[in-house]
């Protein structure tokens, strides 16, 4: 045992984190094993189709897989931003609903902008958008003390009922069938990522953003201060000498931001409208998928992969296998448990050793 | 006659600090024990132990006679041991009442009116023992006074044979404490032996039968109070003896038996020439400064002068507006009124090094860089110049002597010593004109205890321009050793401590005595207006 043991101890905490993941993907799919045999289905048979709807061809990979993972890896990424920071930011779902507000509304209404720049202006928008709805949970936190977890999660529902609002009101297409905008005119689209694909250039995007927040996080000040407030906030202003204050503003802000590019990036590449039930619920799936990261925006990039082939290969799995697709959403949710659980196993064999 | 409970030989430690080291104690039925001693002296581990919270390493428990073996306070309980917390544990929406019967398992209703048999006894025990308790208001209307006489009466509605109480004066006015009292001597009229956990000489003096005093872990005396003063009291907690502390006199430099060789080495070849001539070089001077409003600011006009290569020795009880005067010093925290003239940025030693002076998660370099992180010489463009602070914390690691794998480890692997040893290296890097050091060796082992002090030493006394050194600490010991100068800190006031004077029962009585000190309020005798049977809490309630 105490071999073991010193053996996590030597390895780079970097590998500890990912070997904690995988087993916790692998006890996962072996507990869902056991639960589909139970309900009368063929675990062989679900995992299969699943598969195969996920990874089985390179178009099923790329698009649908992967473009079902942008969103995923956007809010994921805003949401391990805020964590780091111990700003429990449980509003990337509305941030994504006012940032795709934003966007359809800047591409609908100012149709006067240069195709040129009508990406830029909604991206922007969307932006801002996101940013503006977590800077209210931000002022409650940081003048009031109100904790974010209650305010971020209301406003989600604030979000929410804003989009139908204007889906069947304001902003209602001009036929008036469905509880729709217009389509947006097609400057404001995203070009495809590659050629003959669904993929679009929102999952680059998101891989840029990615990379910048790692190397954010690890190498400025501004990223260390973030890490260093997210660690202790008391050893940040006593050691550190800095006030967190700013800090907090800046994650929520840049986390909102990023939340909020997700909702509009999702219109401008694949539904090209805004309605109601936009988000499946992207923004609190990401906070699973930032979790089984273990905050780290790099692997945010594969775990947001993960989520997505999950989604990508539920529909397969109902069709060809007969199982419903809510089982997905079962398993979505034994990877949290399966995550903190091994978590909370692999800090246990680290404090006994102390 | 049976003793209520017995600690035979009781050892208990955490981690590497032994916390009680071979302690016997001896309850008898009836008397109020006084438990006295310093800050980190036991005096709480000891309670617990008997209270059931802790498990002593070694060493035997008796209750009433019979060898026990306490796994939780419910195991206490069962054999007539309560427990009042310094920290109350009553639920606040409940009435005095219902918290009274929660804890003792009865049902009540949302009027008691199901259970009027328990209420009439809740009644007529509060009546025994002369408590004036208010039994129909939720227990968040009340004051401190009145929830403490409720957790009273809530731990002695069953049969009990100890109450142990926790620092109960240390939350009440002067007159609550009169009315404390006299409930306690109620309850032992009764035959409950009660200990008493305190570190204010002369209330325990007014109210105990007998005291036991410990210090640092250790059994210094136990006698009748009748037969003690406050002085003799004083002189046991900081265990110095009057021939001993007369013997350094003024002098830092008369050394004797118990100071490190390096701080003394240290001293000798750098310090006193070097400091006539920094005399008139001051780094920090604070002109009446207070901090914090109302009848208790956390400082009360103090006044000081930090010169350069200087160590200006704080001593007093914690929490009396020593972690004020530290975040002051270190420009974290700027006067409500009164001036503070700093000199840029100041090294600051924490007191709780583990959540303030460290990043558990982060590298001894990452730790390192909470100093170096804003420093322009540390950035490359927008970048974070980290081979340059591994660099620098590798000369750390050297210097200091820290024992660790590499500046890669993570801070909350090395021991609080190894971990005291980062903190200081990086405070001192930091430290251009200023070291404020809060209790900079508690909890640390006798080497980690020597390697800190010489270094903060050292730095005082040798260069061209050292800094000067605020020692904040309760070890009267460390003060006595190492501070050119002494004040102490009483109840946010800063009084200096003439030379002559600077021995450890005059500094020990300063420091323990109970607002005697000029603010000219409390503490006197024949303060008993408002309450006998009264609710003189009431007046107390914010």
């Amino acid at each position: 045992m105490s071999r073991g043991f010193s053996i996590t101890a030597r390895l780079r905490p970097e590998l500890v984190a990912t070997i904690t993941a995988t087993v916790a993907v692998i006890a996962t799919l072996a507990v869902a094993a056991t639960l589909l045999a139970l309900g009368g289905h063929s675990p062989g048979d679900a995992f299969a189709a699943l598969a195969r709807g996920a990874f089985g061809t390179w178009d099923r990979f790329v698009s649908f897989t992967l473009v079902r993972a942008t969103p995923l890896l956007l809010t994921g990424l805003a949401v391990a931003l805020a964590f780091r920071a111990r700003v429990w930011n449980i509003g990337a779902e509305g941030q994504l609903h006012a940032g795709a507000l934003a966007g359809v509304a800047v591409a609908l209404l100012l149709p006067g902008a240069g195709a040129v720049l009508a990406l830029p202006i909604t991206l922007l928008a969307a932006a801002a958008a996101g940013a503006l709805w977590a800077s209210v949970p931000a002022a409650m936190k940081t003048e009031m003390g109100v904790g974010e977890v209650i305010t971020t999660l209301l406003m989600n529902f604030v979000a929410l009922f804003l989009a139908q609002f204007l889906v069947q009101g304001p902003l209602r297409e001009s036929r008036g069938v469905f509880n729709q905008t217009d389509e947006i005119p097609a400057a404001a689209h995203l070009p495809a990522l590659l050629p003959d694909t669904r993929l679009h250039l929102g999952f680059l995007f998101g891989v840029v953003i990615a990379v910048t927040l790692w190397l954010f996080l690890t190498r400025t000040p501004g990223g260390f201060r973030i890490r260093a407030a997210g660690a202790s906030v008391r050893a940040a202003e006593v050691s550190g000498r800095f006030s967190v204050t700013p800090v907090i503003w800046l994650s929520f802000l840049a986390s909102g931001a990023i939340a909020g590019l997700a909702g509009w990036i999702q219109i401008a590449g694949v539904t090209h409208r805004m309605y109601e039930g936009l988000s499946p619920g992207w923004g609190y799936t990401a906070i699973a998928v930032a979790l089984l990261a273990r905050l780290h925006p790099l692997a945010v990039v594969v775990t947001a992969i993960v989520f997505g082939a999950l989604s990508a290969g539920g529909g397969a799995m109902q069709r060809e296998a007969g199982v419903p697709e809510v089982w997905v959403r079962g398993i979505e949710a034994l990877v949290i448990l399966a995550v903190l659980t091994a978590d909370r196993i692999v800090q246990g064999m680290a404090a006994s050793r102390d | 006659m049976t003793a209520a409970a017995r600690l035979d030989s009781i050892t208990r430690r955490f981690g590497h600090v032994t916390a009680l080291d071979t302690v016997d104690f001896e309850l008898a039925p009836g008397e109020i024990h006084g438990l006295l001693g310093e800050n980190g002296a036991g005096k709480t581990t000891l309670a617990n132990i008997l209270g059931g919270l802790l498990v002593a390493d070694a060493g035997g428990v008796e209750i009433g006679g019979r060898a026990v073996d306490l796994r939780s306070a419910r195991d206490a309980r069962a054999l007539g041991v309560a427990m009042v917390h310094q920290h109350f544990s009553l639920v606040p929406r409940f009435t005095g009442f219902e918290n009274v019967a929660l804890f003792n398992g009865e049902a009540w209703t949302r009027r008691g009116t199901a259970t009027r048999g328990y209420r009439s006894q809740v009644e007529a025990r509060a009546r025994e023992l002369k408590l004036a308790v208010e039994l129909d208001a939720p227990v968040a209307e009340l004051g401190v006074g009145e929830r403490q006489r409720i957790e009273i009466l809530k731990a002695l509605m069953s049969d009990t044979r100890v109450l142990l109480l926790d620092e109960p004066t240390a939350v009440l006015a002067p007159q609550e404490v009169d009315g404390l009292f006299a409930v306690l001597r109620e309850v032992a009229g009764a035959g409950t032996a009660i200990v008493l956990v305190a570190h204010k000489l002369d209330e325990v003096l007014a109210v105990a039968d007998r005291v036991t005093v410990l210090r640092r872990g250790r059994h210094v005396l136990t006698e009748a109070a009748a037969g003690l003063t406050a002085r003799e009291l004083a002189k046991a907690m900081v265990g110095r003896g009057l021939a001993a502390a007369g013997a350094r006199g003024a002098g830092w430099a008369a050394g004797s038996e118990g100071e490190p060789p390096s701080a003394r080495a240290a001293a000798d070849a750098g310090g006193r020439a070097g400091q006539s001539e920094a005399d008139a070089d001051p780094v920090a001077v604070l002109d009446d400064v207070t901090v914090g409003s109302g009848e208790a600011p956390a400082l009360r006009d103090v006044s000081l002068t930090v010169h350069r290569g200087e160590i200006l020795g704080i001593a007093g009880v914690d929490g009396n507006g020593q972690r004020a005067l530290a975040a002051v010093l270190a420009g974290m925290v700027r006067p409500d009124t009164g001036t503070a003239n700093l000199s840029e940025e100041a090294g600051w030693i924490p007191q709780d090094r583990s959540d303030e002076g460290l990043v558990k998660d982060f590298t001894i370099v990452e730790n390192v860089a909470l100093a170096l992180h804003g420093n322009a010489s540390h950035r490359r463009g927008p970048w974070l110049d980290w081979a340059g602070i591994a660099d620098r914390s590798a000369a750390l690691v050297d210097e200091m002597d820290v024992l660790a794998g590499s500046p890669d480890a993570r801070a909350g692997t090395l021991s609080g010593g190894n971990q005291q040893k980062v903190v200081t290296g990086r405070e001192l890097l930091r430290a251009g004109e200023l070291l404020v050091a809060e209790s900079p060796t508690r909890g640390l082992d006798v080497q980690a205890t020597r390697a800190v002090r010489a270094r903060i030493v050292e730095l005082a006394r040798t260069g061209d321009r050292p800094p000067g050194v605020v020692l904040i600490s309760t070890d009267l010991d460390e003060v006595l050793e190492l501070a050119d100068r002494i004040a102490v800190m009483v109840r946010g006031r800063l009084i200096p401590v003439p030379p002559e004077d600077c021995d450890a029962t005059a500094i020990g009585a300063l420091m323990l005595s109970a607002g005697s000190t000029g603010d000219g309020g409390h503490g006197g005798g024949g303060n008993d207006a408002g309450h006998g049977g009264g609710r003189a809490g009431r007046e107390h309630t914010t």
